[in-house]
C-alpha cells in the first residue's frame, strides 16, 4: 500500500478535507420537450387563430442546490425520471444548464467554455452505469486508461505507460492486463478500469452514476470497497448518484434525495435512514424490501405514479400523491374528513372506481358522514357528477347513457375537487423549504416539506 | 403433507455450443405446494431463468432438457426412460407439445417476465392483448372477454381501465405494464405462476406497490408460484421457501426464516454479508471472492469450493448432494455442503486450503472470465489483489 503522497497523486489539493469544493445554486436544466421543424407549432383547434407557438419545457432539474464538502461522498438518490443523472451531468457541464450556478474551488463552472472548461475537465470526471458502453472495445486497456492523460497533454508516453500499470494495480486489477481488451474483463472488472481512467488524470471531484447498479451482489461489495479505498488514498470527493438505498446507505456521508426534479431532502446518511422527515423519503424507506423476513413493517405504498416533468405540480411536487398533504385551511376539516376527502378526491382523479349510487359512494369513502359545511358541499356536488343516480337529464353532461358516467362528468368532477381542495393547500401553493435540526450528527437537515412550517 | 403441485427432479438443462456443453441446470430438485411462493435466488449465471423455463418446456435451441422429471398435478410434463436399446427417450405418459400448449401454459402455469416491453406487442394495444388472451384461453365471445379484460385491469390496480384499454404499450409505464402481465397471467385463473425477476427492473416505490398487489391477489386466487430473483430484500418479503442457486445447482434449500436466521451454505452467507443493508448501516461489507465461474467447465468437488472461506482439501474432490441437515415446520432444510455431519467424509479432518490453492484450481476452471481471470490468480501470491475481488484487508 503507498502512503497518501504516493507519487501517483500530483501536487496537493488546495483545499483542506470537509472545506467546501462544490457548490451548486438554483440549478436548473430544462429540455424542449419535442424537436424539429414544427416542434415549436402547437395546434390549439378551441381558440382562434387555432395555432399557438413554443416549445413545451421538461423541468428535468429546476432550481436545485446543493454542497459537497472535499472528501466526502454526497450520496443522491431518487427513482427513474427524477433527474439525479441529469443533475450529475449538469454539474460536469456535459449539458449546459439553463440557470443557476455550478461553484467549484471558487469558479464558476456555468460560466466557462471552450478550452477553460476543457481544462477544468481533468479536476472532475464521471463514471458511468453501463461497464459495457463506457469502453471502446477496439482500444487496449492501457489505452483507454491514457486517453484522458493524452487529452490534458500529461506525462509523456512512457510516464503515462507507467502510471496506467500503476493504476490498474490501485484498481485491483493485474498490470500485466494493460494490453488486454475489454471484453476480456468481468462487468466488475470492467468497471474498474472505468475507475482506473477517471483517476488517471488526478480529479479532485468524481460523479459516480449508478456505478454498481449492473453489478451483481457480490461483485458490487467488491467494487463499492475499492472505491472506498481509493477515495481514502487519493482524497476523492465523490457525487454517487444511484436508486438502492442500501448502496447509498453504505457508501454516502450525506445524502440528497430527489423527486421530480427537486431535492426533497437532504441530511447526514445516519440521520436521513433515521430520522426521516420528508413524507417522500419516508415511502421510498418503507418500501425497500428488507433482507430480513422477522421484519414485516407495514409499507406506506405510494398511490399513483410520478407526474409529467412537462407540467409538474405547484408548490410541493410530491402533493400530489403525499399521504400527508395539507387540509386547505379554509374548510377547517378535521384529520378524519381531511382522510376521506383526499382518498376521495384522487379516487376520482384516477378514476379507480366503478360508478356507483351518491348512497355507496358516501359509504365507501366516508363511511357515511359527509365532512360539515363549505367542505360538505363541495364533496356532495361532486358525487353528483359521478354517482350513478343523483342526475336529471339537464344534469347530465353530453351523452352519457342511462346510468353511465360520462368522461365529461368525471372531468367535472375531478376539477370541481381539485380547485376546491387540492389547490388551495399551502403544498399547492408554496414552495417549501425547511432547515431543521438533525437528531444525529451536527450537519443540518434540509427538507422542503411544509409539514415542518 | 398433500402432494405437491409441482415436483421437480433431478432436472438437468443444457446448452450445446461450439465451445462446449454449458450445464445451466445441472440437477436440481424442489417442490412447489398449493398456495406457496416458492423462491430461486441466485446471481447472474446461476441458472435460474433457464430452469424456470425448463418447468414450462420453453428451452430455446441450443438448449435441451436432458434429464430429469416434472410432474405437476400427477401429470408429466417431463419425464425420460430408457428405451430397448438403453437410449433415453420421452415417456409415454408425457405431455405432448400441443397439450402443453394447449392445457398448461396459461391455464394451469402462466408466467411473468422481467421486462414487460418485452413481453407486449407494441402494435396491438395492451386491451386488445389482453382480450386476446382471454377469448383464445377461456372460450368465451369477444365481448364477454373484452368486460373481463377490463375487469381484470382494475384489478391489478390500473386506473381509468376502459379508458386505457385502447391504449398502447409505450403509454404505459414499467409499473403499469408489470402490472398488465400480471393481469394476463391471472386472467385464465392459473394454479402456478412462474414470475421471473418481475420486479427488478422497476423502482422501488413502484416494486413495493407491486409486491403487496401480488401478495393481496394471492390471498383472493390462493395461487402458487416460483418467484426468480438475486434480491435477498424480495425473497425475505414473500417467499415462504427458497431454493438458493449456484452454477446450476441448488445449493441450500429451506424455509425463508431458516435460511436467514440458520443458514448452511457458505454461499447463502456470503451472498447475505455483502449485501448493503437498507435497515441499518454496515462499516464494512464482507464481498465473495472472485467471480462465479461459468457452467461450461465447472469446478471440481464443490463448485463453490474456489470462492469458499470455509473450503478444506475434502471440497475439492467430493461432490455434496443436496442432503437434508435439519427440518423446520414440516419442511427440510437441505444443504449442499460437506462441512456438516450427514455428509461424512471427514471434513473436519481435512486441510484447510490456503489461498493460494483456491487460486490454482480457479485456473481453467473458467469459461470466457477466465481469460482475464486466471492470469491474475496465477499470480496470487505475488499479487494480492485477487482478480476481481481487491481483497481490502490484504
Amino acid at each position: 500500500m503507498s502512503t497518501p503522497d504516493d507519487p501517483i497523486g500530483f501536487g496537493e489539493s488546495d483545499l483542506a478535507h470537509g472545506e467546501t469544493l462544490l457548490e451548486v445554486e438554483e440549478l436548473t436544466k430544462h429540455f424542449p420537450a419535442d424537436s424539429g421543424l414544427l416542434a415549436g407549432v402547437n395546434l390549439e383547434p378551441g381558440q382562434f387563430p387555432p395555432v399557438s407557438f413554443g416549445v413545451d419545457q421538461v423541468e428535468a432539474v429546476d432550481g436545485v442546490s446543493l454542497e459537497i464538502k472535499k472528501g466526502e461522498t454526497l450520496g443522491l438518490v431518487g427513482e427513474s425520471g427524477c433527474g439525479k443523472s441529469t443533475l450529475g451531468r449538469t454539474i460536469l457541464r456535459l449539458l449546459d444548464p439553463t440557470d443557476g450556478t455550478i461553484r467549484f474551488k471558487g469558479e464558476d463552472l456555468a460560466e466557462l467554455s471552450g478550452e477553460e472548461l476543457r481544462r477544468k475537465r481533468s479536476e472532475i470526471q464521471m463514471i458511468f452505469q453501463d461497464p459495457q458502453s463506457s469502453l471502446d472495445p477496439r482500444m487496449k486497456v492501457g489505452q483507454i486508461i491514457e486517453e484522458p492523460m493524452r487529452a490534458h497533454d500529461m506525462f509523456d508516453d512512457e510516464g503515462r505507460e507507467a502510471r496506467a500499470k500503476e493504476l490498474l494495480e490501485k484498481v485491483g486489477l493485474d498490470p500485466r492486463h494493460y494490453n488486454r481488451h475489454p471484453h476480456a474483463f468481468s462487468g466488475g472488472q470492467r468497471q474498474r478500469i472505468n475507475l482506473a481512467r477517471a483517476l488517471s488524470v488526478d480529479p479532485d471531484f468524481v460523479v459516480c452514476d449508478e456505478p454498481v447498479s449492473a453489478l451483481d451482489v457480490s461483485i458490487q461489495a467488491q467494487v463499492m470497497n475499492t472505491m472506498e479505498e481509493l477515495q481514502a488514498e487519493f482524497g476523492l470527493t465523490y457525487l454517487f448518484i444511484a436508486h438502492d438505498l442500501s448502496v447509498i446507505r453504505h457508501i454516502s456521508d450525506r445524502v440528497a434525495v430527489m423527486y421530480l426534479g427537486h431535492v426533497v431532502e437532504v441530511a447526514e446518511k445516519e440521520e436521513l435512514f433515521e430520522n426521516p422527515q420528508h413524507p417522500y423519503t419516508k415511502a421510498l424507506l418503507e418500501s425497500i424490501p428488507v433482507p430480513d423476513p422477522r421484519e414485516s413493517g407495514a409499507r406506506g405504498v405510494l398511490e399513483g405514479e410520478v407526474p409529467s416533468p412537462q407540467d409538474p405540480p405547484s408548490g410541493c411536487r410530491f402533493r400530489t400523491r403525499c399521504p400527508r398533504v395539507i387540509a386547505p385551511e379554509e374548510y377547517e376539516l378535521t384529520d378524519e374528513e381531511w382522510g376521506h376527502t383526499r382518498a376521495f378526491m384522487r379516487a376520482v382523479k384516477r378514476r379507480t372506481f366503478e360508478p356507483m349510487t351518491a348512497a355507496d359512494l358516501r359509504r365507501e369513502f366516508f363511511d357515511g358522514d359527509l365532512p360539515r359545511g363549505g367542505a360538505g358541499e363541495i364533496v356532495d356536488e361532486a358525487i353528483g357528477y359521478v354517482a350513478t343516480d343523483r342526475r336529471t337529464d339537464d344534469e347530465r353532461g353530453g351523452d352519457g347513457d342511462e346510468d353511465g358516467v360520462t368522461d365529461d362528468d368525471w372531468e367535472r368532477a375531478t376539477e370541481l375537487l381539485l380547485e376546491s381542495f387540492a389547490e388551495r393547500s399551502i403544498c399547492a401553493r408554496e414552495q417549501p423549504a425547511y432547515e431543521l435540526e438533525a437528531q444525529h450528527g451536527s450537519d443540518p437537515h434540509f427538507a422542503a416539506c411544509h409539514l415542518h412550517r | 403433507m398433500s402432494e405437491p403441485l409441482l415436483r421437480v427432479e433431478n432436472l438437468k438443462t443444457q446448452f450445446f455450443t461450439e465451445s462446449g456443453t454449458v450445464r445451466a441446470v445441472d440437477g436440481i430438485s424442489f417442490e412447489v405446494h398449493e398456495g406457496e411462493i416458492v423462491g430461486l435466488v441466485g446471481e447472474s449465471g446461476a441458472g435460474k431463468s433457464v430452469a424456470s423455463m425448463s418447468l414450462m418446456r420453453l428451452v430455446e435451441d441450443p438448449g435441451e432438457i436432458v434429464g430429469g422429471e416434472i410432474t405437476y398435478r400427477g401429470e408429466t410434463l417431463f419425464g425420460l426412460e430408457e428405451g430397448p436399446d438403453g437410449e433415453l427417450r420421452e415417456r409415454d405418459e408425457m405431455l405432448s407439445e400441443s397439450e402443453m400448449r394447449e392445457r398448461i401454459r396459461g391455464r394451469e402455469i402462466a408466467v411473468i417476465f422481467q421486462d414487460p416491453m418485452e413481453s407486449l406487442n407494441p402494435v396491438f394495444t395492451v386491451g386488445g392483448q389482453l382480450r386476446e388472451f382471454i377469448e383464445l384461453n377461456r372460450d368465451l365471445s369477444s365481448g364477454e372477454a373484452r368486460d373481463e379484460a377490463i375487469r381484470m385491469l382494475r384489478e391489478v390496480g390500473i386506473p381509468d381501465p376502459a379508458e386505457r384499454y385502447e391504449e398502447y404499450p409505450h403509454q404505459f409505464s414499467g409499473g403499469m405494464r408489470q402490472r398488465v402481465l400480471i393481469a394476463m397471467a391471472l386472467a385464465c385463473e392459473p394454479s402456478l405462476i412462474i414470475a421471473d425477476e418481475p420486479t427488478t427492473a422497476l423502482d422501488v416505490t413502484v416494486e413495493g406497490q407491486i409486491l403487496d398487489l401480488v401478495d393481496d391477489l394471492q390471498d383472493r386466487y390462493d395461487t402458487s408460484f416460483v418467484w426468480v430473483t438475486h434480491d435477498m430484500g424480495v425473497v425475505a418479503e414473500i417467499c415462504d421457501r427458497v431454493n438458493v442457486m449456484y452454477l446450476g445447482e441448488i445449493v441450500e434449500q429451506a424455509p425463508v426464516d431458516e435460511l436467514f436466521y440458520d443458514t448452511n451454505h457458505p454461499y447463502t452467507k456470503a451472498l447475505l454479508d455483502s449485501m448493503p443493508r437498507p435497515d441499518r448501516t454496515v462499516d464494512e461489507l464482507d464481498p465473495i471472492e472472485g467471480v462465479m465461474p461459468e457452467a461450461i467447465e465447472p469446478p471440481s468437488g464443490c463448485r463453490f469450493h474456489p470462492r469458499c472461506p470455509d473450503a478444506r482439501e475434502v471440497c475439492t474432490r467430493v461432490h455434496p448432494e443436496t442432503l437434508e441437515v435439519d427440518r423446520a415446520d414440516g419442511y427440510p432444510h437441505r444443504t449442499a455442503c460437506v462441512k456438516h455431519d450427514v455428509f461424512d467424509v471427514d471434513y473436519d479432518g481435512s486441510v484447510p486450503l490456503e489461498p493460494g490453492d483456491e487460486a490454482e484450481t480457479r485456473v481453467g476452471g473458467t469459461g470466457t472470465e477466465a481469460g482475464a481471470d486466471s492470469n491474475s490468480s496465477s499470480t496470487g501470491e505475488e499479487e494480492p489483489a485477487s482478480p476481481d475481488g481487491g481483497d481490502p484487508q490484504r
